[in-house]
């Protein structure tokens, strides 16, 4: 083991750890809002809504990432559809990301209690006030640990948008392995990166955690 | 009747012009057969890709683009009187990325055969790829290609040198167990670990890593493979790419530059062919 060949390519991981994070956060943020508004089709009373999302949740969730970045990237291209790597990398970690985040979106709200909704409107509360203030708060608050787990998940699976030509924390890990000739000290490095971001991430969790729960008790 | 026909008609012009309108913002390129010369001479760039993950070919220093394929890439490109611009894709990406018109030319270096010769147009070739094994330096079972009988040797899969290696062990006394992995570099790990006794590569490859890691790694020469070759590759249909790239690698070997570029990354020169050669496997 030489930890040297880490701390000369110190530059070149901090600069992919950057593109892992912003590829990563851009896709979490838009798979949030897609996947809030699956969850809402989902959830909806009107039959082909619900059955629209449904059928979004089992292809984007069904496809492997991989796969789905592979048809984005280059089998659009087969229709003069010529997608920018760095879209096809954003755009498949949120379209797969959606999925996931709007199945526990659903899980959320289904698991607030019914008598909730009941009580809110035994006391004259209006049919958007239920929602904005009854239902959603309580099932944002358990959405958070399911939340940071799919995040940190995604981060990891970003390693995957190295098959358009990204290069993120992974391939560039792999690349000062092939330059150097030692894989240990590469990956070491490269794995080290990951574990402090996810640690960030967890952090962020736990605080964002205790935040919603102290404005629950107010 | 008449109507419904029409709506017909309106909905395909609608699809079309959507698909047009989405081509547009990714910057289209809906090039047509053969007319990619023309394009890079227009853009003023050569657009390639490669894995840079094979040295000396393709290396990424630090995020910079090294290795014998750069620099040749670009003194070819300097004739051609564009600049050139280089794109990292994973091996398994390369040839799809070519084909989907993501650039124009793969500058990782593809050994010729037969069978990839009916599906790409190569240029002439850039280096040699015989196939050649290397074991543990300290290994002294080993001392010429034939005594891997018998033991267990790994290789990058879907390569040529696998092949040629799979071909070689069927002739010796005794079985050879053969390993392929994703990437030649799994393999030199592995064969560093100590879980293989050799690993397979062209010549040049593994004169490269044995010399970068002189203390595990030692290369069993002679090599072993049938004479092959490394060439860059084109889309069939690019024609007039192709012989503009042949005519400027053939004026680069010329003029000396090949020979000084083999120097920095071989450490020493060597004769290619002047035109694409009939490939023996």
């Amino acid at each position: 083991m030489k930890p040297e060949v880490i701390l000369h390519s110190f530059g070149y991981l901090t600069q992919a750890a950057g593109v892992t994070i912003a590829v990563s956060l851009a896709g979490i943020v838009i798979g949030f809002v897609i996947g809030a508004l699956v969850c809402a089709s989902r959830v909806s009373r009107r039959a082909w809504l619900a059955r629209l999302g449904g059928a979004y949740v089992s292809v984007f969730r069904g496809v492997p990432l991989l796969v789905q970045l592979l048809f984005i990237y280059y089998f659009l291209a087969e229709f003069g559809l010529d997608v920018p790597a760095i879209v096809a990398a954003v755009g498949g970690l949120a379209l797969s990301s959606a999925a996931y985040q709007a199945e526990i979106l659903r899980g959320a709200l289904n698991a607030v209690p019914r008598g909730q909704a009941e009580a809110a409107v035994a006391l004259g509360f209006a049919g958007s006030d239920i929602w904005r203030r009854v239902l959603l708060p309580q099932a944002l608050r358990i959405s958070i640990p399911p939340l940071i787990n799919e995040f940190i998940l995604l981060l990891k699976a970003s390693s995957l948008v190295s098959v358009v030509g990204i290069a993120e924390l992974t391939r560039v890990s792999m690349n000062i392995a092939s330059l150097t000739y030692r894989p240990l000290e590469a990956y070491v490095g490269g794995g080290l990166f990951y574990l402090a971001i996810n640690l960030a991430l967890a952090g962020f969790g736990a605080l964002a955690e205790r935040r919603l729960a102290a404005d629950g008790a107010r | 009747m008449m109507h419904s026909d029409k709506i017909t008609v309106t909905r395909r012009e609608a699809l079309k012009t959507g698909l047009a309108a989405g081509a547009l913002i990714g910057g289209t390129r809906l090039a047509l057969a053969d007319d990619t010369l023309a394009e890079i001479k227009k853009r003023g760039e050569l657009m390639t890709a490669t894995e840079m993950q094979f040295p000396p070919f393709d290396i990424s220093d630090n995020g910079v683009y090294k290795g014998l394929d750069r620099d040749l890439v670009d003194a070819v490109a300097k004739e051609m009187g564009v600049k050139a611009s280089y794109l990292d894709l994973p091996w398994t990406s390369v040839l799809p990325g070519l084909e989907a018109k993501k650039f124009d030319l793969c500058i990782a270096p593809v050994t010729i055969t037969k069978e990839r010769m009916k599906r790409y147009a190569f240029t002439v070739p850039i280096a040699d790829a015989t196939a050649a094994l290397m074991k543990r330096a300290n290994d002294a079972s080993i001392m010429k290609p034939e005594d891997i009988a018998g033991r267990t040797v790994g290789g990058q899969k879907g390569t040529s040198q696998v092949e040629q290696l799979k071909a070689f062990a069927a002739k010796l006394s005794k079985p050879v167990e053969v390993k392929e992995y994703v990437d030649n570099n799994q393999s030199y790990a592995d064969l560093a670990a100590g879980r293989i006794d050799a690993s397979v590569n062209s010549l040049p490859n593994l004169a490269y890593a044995a010399q970068q890691r002189s203390d595990t790694f030692a290369v069993v020469l002679p090599a072993f493979g049938q004479p092959t070759y490394f060439s860059w590759v084109a889309r069939l249909d690019d024609k007039s790419l192709i012989d503009a790239i042949n005519a400027a690698i053939l004026k680069v070997e010329a003029d000396g530059t090949m020979a000084k570029i083999q120097k920095t990354w071989f450490g020493q020169t060597m004769d290619l062919p002047k035109t694409v050669p009939e490939p023996s496997i």
